[in-house]
């Protein structure tokens, strides 16, 4: 691929990019202000309810909430392109601000996750495959059909049932202790039903991956040839299988931060635990529009982003794909 | 001289569904230094196992039952898996069939190559040498390219260098150039040959094309159904074969028919290995069984120092059997000449581009023009990548060509207009075929349903009452009986799934049948049955084929007219005994001249005429009667 080309594809992407942000922010606008509910509840709490039809109509107007939908759209539309996202109803702040100091706690609980689920699940699939078909291969393969079975919110209320209520090792909710802000140990025990949580719902499935991908490899030819080299089966497994497996795998992760993500939401709403996801939960729940607004374009941004990630991934590192051979002209090698 | 390779009546058997299924079965062979010994066999008697066995490399479902494998006069039967190990690629190896998936396609092929090399002597000029050593040139540069960026013959030179890099003592090749065009399995099967003589690697050449093993072979051993039924050097195999299997597999090669006359084919099939009769597994295929055929297993009997044949007919109290004849007691009436008037297909100026990447534009077809009239085959033939498939996929609307016109019965098939106006009769009377049959029949479909498929796609009654009951009758048709219309393709063998994708272009009942490389996966004597399929398609229904194939000798039996195509253009076309007598192309005399002959005397006396570079310009211009040679501005 010349330089040029690479340019215009990546200027290509961009577009699409903005392209789907937009029309990703206009839906959620509108659906935000089509649901039921009374915004100004949750600017002035229980005040709102209280209020006389002229002071609700004042506040109303102050909040911009008399216009038109489209009006109301363009208005935040041209704000936010300076930058100006407005202000939470229920916090009162800038929202940027109000995501700012949750963020943290949910990169910290998701890149966990993360991190854990794919280690784990190559670790778990490699093992599966080097005992195929004996017993801790189907051990692992049994226990994963029932893990992944059982619902989050269930298993979460189960652990906290168990390690907090009953042995009382655990926290059950929050991200700290109040007053130890700063203390890591007490950090890392607020996160572990979480985390735990979220990797028994999501390793599975990467697990079962990993695992038939390298069965199949293992039938290739090139697996019978290296073999008849001379090659240890270990070195086969590791130099030959892994690395057609990985790319895939690569993509695979990147498609899947949306999925995690969805994930630690609802482990945040069930363990309390400050996170954008029950920042999410809260505002959507008290319609405070432009906290909601934000969240969504930030996690759609996430979202399209890591699509694309996982596009150019798959792309760049299998070198059949990079030099972008038509499907039939690679068939016609394949017999000759 | 002592035996590099001594195997002592060994037997494997796979632990099947249906029961022990018996792959090999007590096998004695020897194989000596500095040797190229053949194995020759239809697909599913056992060579491949037989190799695996020896490599310590059988699937988990199989075991050695009985015998004994010498390697250097030391029992290797029952080593452990990792003594096993060290001896694979230092002095066991192997080379696989399909170079494309032997090699990984992730990987560049230098480092695939210098893994096989042992550690202590692994270096980037070790793995030149070696690519210098097959014949890949420029290896500095081309040991850091990737598998898909050779050619199919370079690939399998590839696959030779990494078998021979810890110079191994036995090299195992399984089916080497089966993949591989005309002009290049001389060129490997020569280096096989060469690797033998001034290496000091013997050779196992595993292969169902006797034509191929007699250029390379010295010794031949012929196997059937898990058995060896005939040993003995070349020329003793190819002059004067003693088991009636051999003399029926030489004797159903198209090089050696003489055109018009039906092939010979062996009758009947082989018997499946988990139900082996008690009594020589050829018996019941034998015209000229005996009673003891059927009852007693035949021993080796010699014929001469170096020949020996497992057949009772070489017992002294035998009768004499008559020397095999070349045409068959069923003879089919000659075909009638194809009319000439009724046009059927017309192609003029036909090209196709596609672009692979921005800016390059690779030229599959250029400016191909011929014609095909009602009942007449047509063979189109060329190296692979020579736009062959791309002409095939033209006729049936799978390419648009992006210029040049196709007229079938005078429509105009590549105008969207006329081909919605006449969409039924231009998608049930040409009807495709295709090389593979295991990837083009559903494998999740039975033989019934897929044969009857186009039937119901295009919802047409079935004239022989249902669907089913039609399906029956083409299985009839190509040879075939009920109990298939139930089965799986999986579950069939090569020839037989080949059939059922005949079967299922028939029962449209085609006026034109586009077969792209038919036969080229199956075996010599399934290989005749469908060729005189095809045959009787032509004499009994007037069909017209389109046959495409890399395979002259096939071409060349079959086929009315040739035309060569060589990197999208057609350089010859011809009558084909015109075409075979007299070719005037360079190209095509270089691809003649690289046929293989089943005489091992001629065989390795031939020279191959060198593939020259020749200038693709020029016109057509005919030089005899209906004989179109490409002439270029420099001839």
């Amino acid at each position: 691929m010349t330089h040029r080309n690479f340019w215009l594809s990546c200027g290509q992407k961009l577009l699409v990019f903005l392209l789907s942000i937009f029309v990703l922010s206009a839906a959620v606008f509108y659906a935000a202000r089509l649901s039921p509910g009374d915004p100004l509840v949750s600017y002035y709490g229980g005040r709102a309810e209280k209020m006389t039809p002229e002071e609700r109509s004042r506040a109303e107007e102050r909040l911009g909430l008399h216009d038109a939908v489209h009006v109301q759209y363009l208005r935040w539309l041209r704000d936010a392109a300076h930058g100006e996202f407005g202000v939470s109803y229920k916090y009162k702040t800038d929202v940027l601000k109000v995501i700012w100091g949750r963020f943290p706690n949910t990169l910290i609980l998701g890149g966990a996750s993360f991190a854990l689920i794919f280690t784990l699940a190559l670790g778990l699939g490699i093992l599966c495959v080097w005992y195929e078909g004996r017993w801790l291969d189907r051990l692992i393969c049994r226990a994963g059909t029932v893990v992944s079975c059982v619902p989050e919110f269930w298993l979460s209320l189960v652990l906290i049932l168990v390690f907090s209520v009953w042995l009382r090792w655990l926290p059950s909710s929050g991200a700290y202790t109040v007053g130890r802000e700063y203390d890591l140990s007490d950090r890392i025990l607020h996160l572990l039903l979480p985390v735990t949580v979220a990797t028994a719902g999501h390793l599975w499935y990467y697990a079962y991956m990993v695992r038939s991908r390298l069965l199949d490899e293992l039938c290739a030819g090139y697996v019978l040839f290296a073999e008849a080299k001379g090659l240890a089966k270990r070195t086969v497994l590791f130099r030959h299988c892994l690395r057609n497996v990985l790319p895939s795998y690569l993509s695979m992760m990147a498609v899947s931060v949306p999925h995690i993500l969805g994930g630690t939401y609802i482990i945040e709403a069930v363990f309390s635990y400050p996170g954008l996801g029950t920042l999410a939960y809260e505002s959507a729940r008290w319609k405070d529009y432009n906290l909601l607004m934000v969240l969504c374009l930030f996690t759609g941004i996430a979202v399209i982003f890591c699509g694309m990630l996982a596009q150019i991934l798959n792309e760049r590192i299998d070198p059949r794909i990079r030099e972008a051979l038509p499907p039939q002209e690679r068939k016609e090698n394949g017999h000759g | 001289m002592a035996a590099l390779l001594e195997l002592k009546n060994l037997s494997v058997s796979f632990d099947a569904a249906q029961g022990e299924l018996q792959a090999v079965r007590e096998v004695s062979l020897t194989l000596h230094p500095g040797e190229v010994l053949a194995l020759v066999g239809e697909s599913g008697c056992g060579k491949t196992v037989l190799c695996r066995s020896v490599m310590g490399l059988l699937p988990a479902n199989a075991r050695i039952k009985g015998g004994s494998i010498l390697l250097n006069s030391v029992d290797i039967t029952h080593y452990r898996p990792h003594e096993l190990e060290r001896l694979r690629g230092r002095v066991l190896s192997m080379a696989l069939q399909d170079p494309l998936s032997a090699l990984n396609p992730t990987i560049p092929v230098g480092e695939q190559i210098a893994e096989a090399i042992p550690k202590q002597e692994r270096s980037v000029r070790r793995v030149v040498e070696l690519m210098e050593l097959v014949g890949i040139p420029e290896p500095e540069q081309r040991r850091r390219w990737y598998p898909h960026q050779f050619s199919g013959g370079m690939r399998q030179r590839c696959v030779l260098a990494a078998a021979l890099a810890a110079a191994p003592q036995i090299l195992f090749a399984d089916e080497p150039t089966t993949a591989l065009d005309v002009t290049i399995q001389a060129q490997i099967l020569d280096l096989l040959r060469t690797f033998s003589r001034t290496l000091p690697t013997a050779c196992l050449l595993v292969s169902h094309d006797l034509g191929a093993v007699a250029r390379a072979a010295d010794r031949v051993a012929v196997m059937y159904a898990g058995k060896i039924v005939e040993t003995g050097t070349a020329e003793e195999i190819f002059s004067e074969p003693r088991h009636p299997y051999t003399q029926g597999l030489l004797r159903s090669l198209p090089s050696l028919a003489r055109r018009g006359k039906p092939l010979y084919t062996i009758p009947g099939m082989p018997p499946p290995l988990t139900r082996l009769p008690p009594g020589d597994a050829f018996a019941c295929r034998n015209e000229h069984a005996m009673q003891i055929d059927y009852e007693q297993m035949p021993p080796m009997f010699p014929v001469s120092e170096t020949h020996a044949a497992a057949t009772w007919l070489l017992d002294p109290r035998a009768p004499t059997m008559p020397p095999p004849s070349g045409a068959q007691a069923t003879d089919l009436p000659a075909p009638p000449h194809p009319r000439k008037e009724e046009l059927l297909l017309d192609v003029r100026g036909l090209s196709c581009e596609y672009r692979p990447r921005r800016r390059t534009v690779v030229r599959a077809l250029d400016n191909l023009s011929f014609r095909l009239y009602r009942g007449e085959i047509f063979g189109l033939v060329g190296e692979s990548g020579s736009g062959k498939s791309t002409a095939a996929r033209c006729v049936m609307n799978i390419c648009r060509p992006s210029a040049g016109y196709i007229r079938y019965q005078g429509i105009d098939i590549c105008s969207p207009r006329e081909f919605r106006l006449n969409r039924k009769l231009l998608q049930t009377s040409r009807q495709l075929i295709f090389q593979d049959s295991a990837s083009s029949l559903d494998g999740k479909m039975t033989v019934a349903d897929l044969i009857a498929e186009p039937m119901k796609l295009h919802r047409i009654r079935p004239p022989r009452g249902s669907l089913r009951q039609e399906a029956a009758f083409q299985l009839h048709y190509v040879g075939l009986d009920e109990s298939c219309l139930d089965q799986y393709p999986a579950e069939l063998s090569g020839g037989q799934r080949q059939r059922v994708a005949v079967a299922r272009a028939l029962c449209m009942e085609p006026d034109l049948l586009v077969a792209d490389e038919p036969v080229a996966s199956l075996d010599v004597s399934i290989q005749a049955q469908m060729m005189n399929l095809f045959r009787h398609l032509r004499a009994e229904h007037g069909v017209s084929i389109l046959f495409i194939a890399h395979d002259l000798s096939i071409v060349r039996y079959l086929c009315d007219r040739v035309g060569v195509l060589y990197r999208g253009r057609l350089v010859e076309c011809a009558p084909t005994e015109a075409l075979f007598s007299a070719p005037a192309h360079p190209y095509t005399q270089a691809l003649l001249s690289a046929v293989p002959i089943p005489d091992p005397a001629r065989e390795r006396g031939r020279r191959l005429l060198p593939l020259v570079e020749t200038s693709l310009s020029g016109t057509l211009s005919e030089i005899a009667p209906e004989h179109f040679v490409l002439k270029g501005d420099a001839l």
